[in-house]
């Protein structure tokens, strides 16, 4: 991923040489993704549909 | 090219002029969030029944209006043009291309706002017969003064012109770099002036056909779905133009501030592209409960309105990844530990990070928003302020105000006068829009509607769930006013920070992408494809609806009343409007203050 | 163009989120059956209702075995009938139209929701159960005293619907 860099870069950090795997970023954003999941269920299936007066026509 | 330029010179070194403009555009948003902020306070207050002292029920949305159109109109684009400004300079690297251009759409904007603003305010003032008591979404045929609508139109007029005058720079550097990529800020900051034009021309019709003509008594009736539509239409594309400017500076600021890089600047091409194809046509989304438009062209809107989703869910990643990369070239380990290895201190960080925070609940609130048949549930409840407070209100307006930390020393060569300040005020804002944001969503599921100077009703009650209506009240009142003091604390920081002496030693630079413009396809970077397919989009979403909506209620409407909110005796006043509207902010404003006072008073004395 | 492995993980589950959504929302229209209100209705004259045989005296009557139309007025601040009276166990057509300027119409707490613009028929159907008091609201900012403006819906045993004149001079 060398060839990625821009010619004007800095070569301070080492890292930007190699493959960074954003590990934190993918473990965060799953989290993330479970409590939308959980939630729009919450919210579409048992808070919504849950109530009266429900619109049919 | 430009960043290893800058590293020892400031913006305000190097462009002056330029600087000038970008200060003078940043003091006029701060000038709307200060005005807003005040509005704001009231409004909670009273709403929630803890204060009702100091304006009538009926001035409520007086100042609802002036709260809408200076925060979500005023502060935002003033703050976008500031930024837009430096970006563009910046990150080409040469100066704009006649500042004469650029003072003057700066005038416009100025002007139309005053305009709108002085009718807006001269609500107060009983003795004037001027006020535009229509919100920030002027739905007729509630009808403001006509100098209301032609105060946005010279506004957004100046808009255009200021997207103008970032083309032409970049047109002229495209003629001295022929074969660079555009550099990605200004990429970004044309990409969103092309939604800005699509979005644009649909309010600007509507206002200039219907509304100003209508106002000044010329057509005699309007067709209401139709300009509410054409509201729309700009309504909320207008949203990703408040959010663009915050998604620049997480993909190219905030990166930089935690020591990082942004992880693709390909992605953040791509990001950008898909917000200007996709965010226009989906305007129908805010008109699931509207009679006159079919039930297909709702399904459509909504697909394309959940398709949305995919630039903001990118964007999530790779900022969070760029983030991440700083963290762990400052010594972060762990899945979760590099959150530690953060410039936590640094309220230009902590700022943003805590705005993206907030957006991601704001994401889950707008999932839902977006939902075609759950809108049932939620539509025009508080439900829907408490989503746009996190998305606009924090996402957006903290992103600004952190930035600002950082942004203004380099424009003024000035260090913020206390960083710790800063960061108090940037995590009693998160702390204040939990509080408050929190507790209307939990009313708007109550049923508890948005809109209104007293929720509470004589002849029901509201169910309990969440916390009672009453404790909810309370959670918002408390939240509004932590918002407020973040405000002044912004404010005051600030000023204090204008007082400051002038350092050298203070330039920022902005690292490069991981993964750089190189490694994006060139057809990313051809405006005019891109322009062309987000035409064809919106003609096909709306041109059906909007030929069904004049087919069913004509152009001029099928039989609806005029309802002016601004003539109590029916006078012909036009002629005079220029002259008391002069008088009217003086008072409009003496009146405010004397309000204020006398609640300053009452409250010592208490 | 160079896409690092777990942005294109993520990338799938956003897509499988959005299509969660879209699923659900489709599932709701056709598994509950919740329709949209929408332009079922044509245009009406919103300053000549006093002309319109629906909306001139506005009311509750039945159309069907166990089908009931409300023919509802919204103007500023207040709706006509106030309350409305409907039938419990019963299938209610609401029909409501404005007189001046957009307002909205919500019964507080349910999914009895819609935008009500002049000029425009707004048509919901909604199924009640057992007898209730519901309170109705004006959800759309339509002027000075927009914070009065609301009714009730009452769902009462069929004999005490029966015994009234469907709600007109309750």
């Amino acid at each position: 991923m060398s060839r990625t860099e821009t010619a004007g870069a800095p070569v301070d950090d080492a890292g930007g040489d190699e493959e960074f795997d954003p590990v934190g970023t993918l473990a965060l954003i799953a989290v993330y993704f479970a409590i939308l999941v959980i939630a729009w269920v919450y919210i579409y299936y048992i808070e919504f549909l849950g109530r009266d007066l429900v619109v049919v026509g | 090219m430009s960043d290893a330029l800058e590293a020892d010179q400031t913006f305000y070194d190097k462009f002056p002029a330029e600087s000038r403009v970008v200060r003078s555009s940043l003091l006029g948003a701060f000038l709307a969030l200060t005005l807003g902020a005040i509005f704001g306070i009231i409004q909670t207050l009273h709403r929630t029944g803890i204060f009702r002292g100091l304006i009538a029920s009926t001035d409520y949305y007086t100042l609802l209006t002036a709260h809408g159109v200076f925060l979500a109109l005023s502060f935002t684009t003033f703050f976008l043009a500031g930024l837009f400004t430096w970006a563009v300079v910046r990150s080409l690297d040469r100066p704009l291309v006649n500042i004469k251009i650029t003072w003057t759409w700066y005038a416009l904007m100025a002007g139309g706002m005053t305009m709108t603003g002085i009718t807006i305010l001269a609500g107060l003032v009983d003795a004037v017969d001027m006020s535009a008591d229509v919100l920030f979404t002027f739905y007729a045929p509630l009808q403001a003064h006509p100098l209301f609508y032609t105060g946005l139109a010279v506004f957004i007029v100046g808009t255009w012109l200021a997207g103008a005058d970032w083309f032409r720079t970049w047109l002229a550097w495209r003629e001295e770099n022929p074969n660079e990529r555009i550099p990605l800020q200004t990429f970004m900051v044309l990409t969103t002036m092309i939604m800005w034009y699509i979005a644009s021309s649909a309010v600007a019709a509507s206002v200039l056909i219907f509304l100003l003509p209508w106002s000044l008594g010329l057509i005699e009736s309007v067709n209401p779905t139709l300009t509410r539509t054409l509201f729309w239409f700009f309504g909320h594309p207008v949203v990703y133009f408040w959010l663009m400017p915050a998604y620049l500076l997480w993909y190219t600021v905030l990166p930089s501030i935690a020591g990082g890089r942004l992880f693709s600047d390909p992605l953040a091409r791509v990001v950008f592209v898909l917000f200007v194809l996709l965010s226009t046509p989906v305007g129908i989304h805010h008109q699931y409960l509207d009679p006159g438009i079919a039930e297909g062209f709702k399904f459509i809107s909504m697909t394309n309105t959940m398709f949305l989703l995919l630039p903001s869910l990118l964007t999530a990643f790779t900022v969070v990844a760029s983030v991440e990369y700083g963290a762990r070239q400052r010594g972060g380990t762990g899945v979760f530990g590099w959150l530690r290895s953060l410039p936590w201190r640094d309220p230009a960080f902590t700022g943003m990070m805590l705005a993206g925070l907030m957006f991601a609940a704001g994401g889950f609130s707008g999932m839902v928003n977006a939902g075609m048949n759950v809108n049932y549930m939620i539509h025009n409840t508080i439900w829907v302020p408490g989503h746009f407070h996190l998305t606009v209100g924090t996402a957006v307006a903290l992103t600004f105000m952190a930035a600002t930390y950082w942004l203004w020393p380099q424009i003024t060569n000035k260090p913020i006068y206390s960083s710790q300040i800063g960061l108090f005020q940037v995590v009693l804002w998160f702390i204040g829009m939990a509080l408050m944001s929190n507790a209307m969503h939990a009313q708007g599921l109550l049923g508890v509607p948005r809109r209104t100077a007293e929720p509470e009703y004589s002849g029901f009650d509201y169910p309990v769930a969440f916390g009672g209506f009453e404790e909810l009240n309370v959670q918002i009142a408390i939240g509004g006013t932590l918002l407020f003091l973040s405000t002044v604390l912004f404010i005051g920081n600030l000023v204090l920070t204008m007082g400051n002496p002038r350092v050298s030693g203070i330039a920022e630079t902005l690292r490069p992408a991981l993964s750089g413009p190189d490694d994006a396809p060139e057809v990313l970077d051809d405006l005019r494809i891109w322009s062309g397919i987000a035409v064809v989009l919106v003609v096909l979403a709306y041109a059906l609806p909007l030929a069904a909506i004049i087919n069913d209620g004509g152009l001029f409407g099928p039989g609806v009343g005029t309802y002016p909110v601004w003539i109590d005796a029916a006078a012909g006043a036009i002629a005079d409007v220029t002259v008391s509207a002069a008088w009217s902010l003086v008072d409009a404003l003496a009146l405010l203050g004397s309000r204020l006072l006398d609640a300053a008073v009452a409250g010592v004395i208490a | 163009m160079h896409i690092h492995a777990y942005e294109k993980i993520w990338l799938a589950f956003a897509i499988v989120l959005i299509l969660l959504l879209l699923g659900s929302v489709t599932y709701g229209a056709v598994g509950p059956g919740v329709a949209m209100v929408a332009d079922s209705e044509g245009q009406i004259d919103a300053t000549a209702l006093d002309e319109d045989e629906r909306f001139a005296e506005p009311r509750v009557e039945q159309v069907g075995e166990n089908h009931y139309a409300a023919y509802v007025v919204a103007y500023q601040f207040g709706f006509e009938p106030d309350p409305i009276v409907v039938p419990a166990n019963s299938r209610v057509t609401l029909h409501v139209t404005s007189r001046d300027v957009i307002h909205g119409f919500e019964v507080v707490g349910t999914n009895a929701n819609t935008m009500v613009v002049p000029g425009e028929v707004s048509e919901i159907t909604v199924e009640v159960g057992e007898p209730q008091e519901y309170g109705l609201l004006c959800n759309e900012y339509c002027g000075a005293g927009h914070h009065a403006m609301e009714g009730k819906l009452h769902v009462v045993p069929r004999e005490e619907f029966e015994s009234s004149d469907g709600g007109e001079s309750a």
